[in-house]
């Protein structure tokens, strides 16, 4: 007779095979279900370890960081604080303050509770500036201790999470401050004739990641709302309106960034009488935006035609008129339903204001190229200079996707 | 007849469509003002300024070198010639970047849905670097990678027939030993090519119609070489010389200048390399989300008739992604070939870099007009392709 299998009793669970839990079942199941997975897994392992092995042997023993050091705080403000710039002071501390206005914004939305990501950001914020700021910057070449300044950074975002904490803070009031916090920015690095302190800085000299995030906040500032016009316009009924809206956009989609910013160097001073004031950093700015405005309106064109058209309908039934069942009704559920489109846009956009080196502005890239080329000496190590540029635009681009999809989460879209 | 959209009464201020008409003829006059105010903005500084301006440089001799060029250029050519050619290698970057990040970009794309952890986090590694990083740092990390490379005399050869230096990669090409035999045997090779397609055609439909292994691929590829190689002999017994030879790179004289041979320039490499990495990984995400918008039981149903998940994904889940993937990949083609006008920043002379140089001699706005002509025409045609291949695979409701 056979010594029967045991059988579980009524109502017992057994607990599932050893082979599927744990650690060995995980590996089972992601790893080496097949032969061919088996295979696969394998050669990726190999990959990632050589990647490894090579990739910090030369990060720790074979790459020559010192240049990053040398470069300092030029990557952030290029020559703005050089002799030619400033001459006879030391302008360092202008885009600091800047920057501490804008660290100061992390941290109020931080303090508003903004939930778990804008602490994690604002903690992010910190921990980064806490890093460049040990970082062992040359002193000679900025005449002033950038430790100090950048981790001032950090007491100004404390100073904007306990603001936002005690004394309150409403939406509105962020947009005050910052529309507010920009116009400083601007006056701080413009300055302002006859004020002592404030000695006017040509924006020729502008530079560095400043150049990059002034270029970025305008742009994106800008081309959402020109984008949403012109998408409007696009779909509008009015014949003209919309060939206007599709001429536009079809012809800043259809030529390259680079050649429009060259275009404006060479054609906008012909184009506006002789007295007419533009400078560079002007016409980058509005060529940036326009060129982000033209995809932007595509974006958000796309997410009206998803919409149903019984939304529109219900909100007529109901007795909106039409401009307030665009605003009230059709916009928001529209870029609701294209927020990664527009992110997207968003992240093109900052990492296009390196483009800016064609019409001869120093941004963050085109300073260290513009570095390298005149020290010949750090010829061998511009790899490492790329690499930390590649980081650092990785740091912001990253944080805008992650913001982007948190913020999915939150409105629920896909959800609904 | 719809209604006129009126709102609370007639009156001509609040009537909706005469509001309307008024706002479009209001920003039309705007528009046309503006457009003319520059236009007599520019005309007034193209005559007071006595900024060169008209056509007529496009038939003087350009006497300027350019860097490098698919079609041959001497700097006697004339402007017009020196354009065409730039238009060339912007077109030829392009054509070979979308082929070559189309692949990379499936390849990636379908390892990041891989089931295998490791391989699908690699991918998703390789996507959100390459995408978030701008090209122009990437193209400069290249560039510096490629100089960094030993100078031709003591670069690497690896198999005798390829040369990687720092002046770029060569390897041995095929040429022409004579015009005539050459052409006659590029004619009769394509005609193979087309019989071979039609072979592949024909056994493909056999197979569909009658069951039987018709082995259609082999059938097509080897109808082509069967009349490649009778084309060979023949022309090679007529014309008492094979139609191509192997042409070798040689490096000559003391710095090395590598001659015969296909020489791909450093700045090409570099051009490519970036553009291809960079747009691979937004098709890797197109990919991905095409492939997800597949129905599961489309999948389940080919797993259930007995395919493997290779054959379910070359038969069923891929051609049916196709058609989310068309329109966004066409927008990347596009990107692409925009992009390649960061190539003056590494030192290739595509178009924008090579109109860049041309406005020191002659007049600018000619020659702006002229590039975004060639540029939005690049668009159109891409567009066109894509629409027209993107009909071909639409649902017909069969």
């Amino acid at each position: 007779m056979m010594a029967a299998a045991p059988q579980p009793a009524p109502g017992q669970r057994l607990p599932p095979p050893r082979s599927q839990v744990g650690i060995s079942g995980w590996m089972r199941e992601n790893l080496f279900s097949t032969r061919y997975n088996a295979l696969l897994t394998v050669i990726s392992a190999a990959i990632i370890v050589l990647a490894l092995v090579y990739g910090l042997r030369w990060v720790i023993a074979g790459a020559d960081w010192s240049v990053i050091a040398v470069l300092g705080g030029q990557l952030v403000i290029g020559q703005y604080n050089t002799e030619g710039a400033c001459p006879g002071q030391n302008c360092f501390w202008r885009p600091q303050v800047a920057l501490m206005l804008v660290s100061a914004l992390f941290g109020m939305a931080w303090g508003m509770g903004g939930g778990e990501v804008a602490k994690r950001i604002g903690i992010g914020v910190v921990v980064l500036l806490a890093l460049f700021a040990f970082l062992p910057y040359s002193f000679e070449r900025m005449g002033m201790d950038v430790r100090l300044l950048l981790a001032a950074n950090i007491p100004a975002l404390l100073a904007g999470w306990a603001v936002a904490r005690y004394v309150g803070m409403t939406m509105r009031g962020m947009v005050i401050y910052i529309a507010a916090a920009f116009i400083v920015t601007v006056i701080l690095l413009r300055g302002l004739p006859g004020i002592p302190g404030l000695q006017p800085v040509l924006v020729i000299y502008w530079g560095g990641l400043t150049l990059n995030l002034l270029l970025a906040v305008v742009g994106i500032g800008a081309s959402l709302p020109i984008g949403i016009a012109l998408a409007l316009g696009r779909r509008s009924n009015l014949p003209l309106v919309k060939l206007l809206c599709v001429v536009f956009i079809e012809v800043f989609r259809g030529v390259p960034l680079i050649t429009l910013l060259f275009m404006s160097q060479v054609l906008v001073p012909l184009a506006f009488p002789e007295d007419f004031n533009t400078n560079s950093l002007l016409r980058a700015g509005i060529v940036i935006t326009l060129f982000s405005s033209a995809y932007m309106a595509e974006n958000i064109r796309g997410g009206l035609q998803a919409l149903h058209p019984g939304q529109a309908e219900a909100a007529r039934a109901l007795g909106l008129p039409g401009w307030q069942t665009t605003l009230l009704i059709s916009l928001p559920q529209a870029i609701r339903n294209v927020i990664p489109a527009i992110v997207g846009q968003f992240i093109a956009l900052f990492k296009d204001t390196s483009l800016v080196y064609i019409i001869g502005m120093l941004d963050v890239v085109e300073f260290s190229r513009a570095f390298i080329q005149g020290n010949t000496e750090y010829l061998s190590s511009a790899k490492e200079v790329f690499i930390f540029l590649a980081l650092v635009f990785w740091i912001f681009t990253y944080t805008m996707s992650y913001v982007s999809g948190k913020v999915e989460e939150h409105l629920g879209v896909g959800q609904r | 007849m719809r209604r006129l959209l009126t709102y609370q009464g007639v009156e001509v201020w609040r009537h909706t469509k005469i509001i309307q008409w008024t706002l479009q003829v209001v920003s039309g006059i705007l528009v046309v003002v503006l457009v003319a105010w520059f236009f007599t903005n520019i005309v007034t500084a193209v005559q007071e300024r006595e900024i060169p301006h008209g056509w007529g440089f496009l038939d003087r001799e350009y006497q300027t070198p350019i860097g490098h060029t698919f079609i041959p250029y001497e700097s006697s050519d004339s402007f017009s010639y020196a354009l065409g050619a730039a238009v060339v290698n912007t077109v030829v970057v392009s054509i070979v970047g979308v082929i070559l990040a189309t692949m990379l970009g499936i390849f990636i794309g379908v390892a990041r849905l891989s089931s295998n952890w490791l391989v699908s986090h690699l991918a998703m590694v390789y996507i959100e670097f390459f995408r978030n990083v701008p090209l122009l740092v990437q193209l400069f990390f290249w560039f510096y990678i490629i100089l960094a490379l030993p100078p031709v005399r003591e670069g690497y050869v690896i198999g005798g027939g390829l040369f990687i230096n720092n002046g770029g990669f060569s390897l041995p090409f095929p040429n022409a030993t004579g015009a005539g035999p050459a052409a006659v045997w590029a004619v009769l090779a394509a005609g193979g090519l087309a019989a071979g397609y039609a072979a592949f055609r024909l056994l493909t439909a056999r197979e569909v119609h009658t069951g039987q292994k018709s082995y259609p691929l082999m059938g097509g590829v080897g109808t082509a070489i069967a009349i490649g190689a009778i084309a060979w002999i023949i022309v090679s017994l007529a014309a008492g010389d094979a139609p191509y030879g192997i042409s070798s790179p040689e490096p000559q004289g003391r710095f090395g200048r590598i001659v015969g041979g296909f020489t791909a320039p450093a700045g090409l490499i570099v051009l490519l390399v970036g553009l291809v990495t960079y747009t691979a990984s937004f098709i890797a995400e197109i990919v991905r989300a095409g492939i997800q918008s597949v129905r599961r039981g489309q999948i389940e149903a080919s797993r259930a008739l007995g395919l493997s998940p290779m054959e379910t994904l070359r038969y069923v889940t891929f051609p049916q992604s196709l058609r989310v993937i068309i329109p966004p990949l066409i927008s990347q083609c596009l990107n692409l070939t925009k992009n390649s006008s960061l190539a003056g920043a590494i030192g290739y002379s595509d178009l924008t870099n090579v109109a860049k140089t041309m406005t020191q001699t002659a007049p600018s706005v000619s020659i702006f007009l002229l590039i975004m002509v060639a540029y939005l025409a690049m668009s159109l045609t891409y567009s066109l392709i894509g629409n027209l291949y993107n009909r071909h695979i639409r649902f017909t409701g069969g």
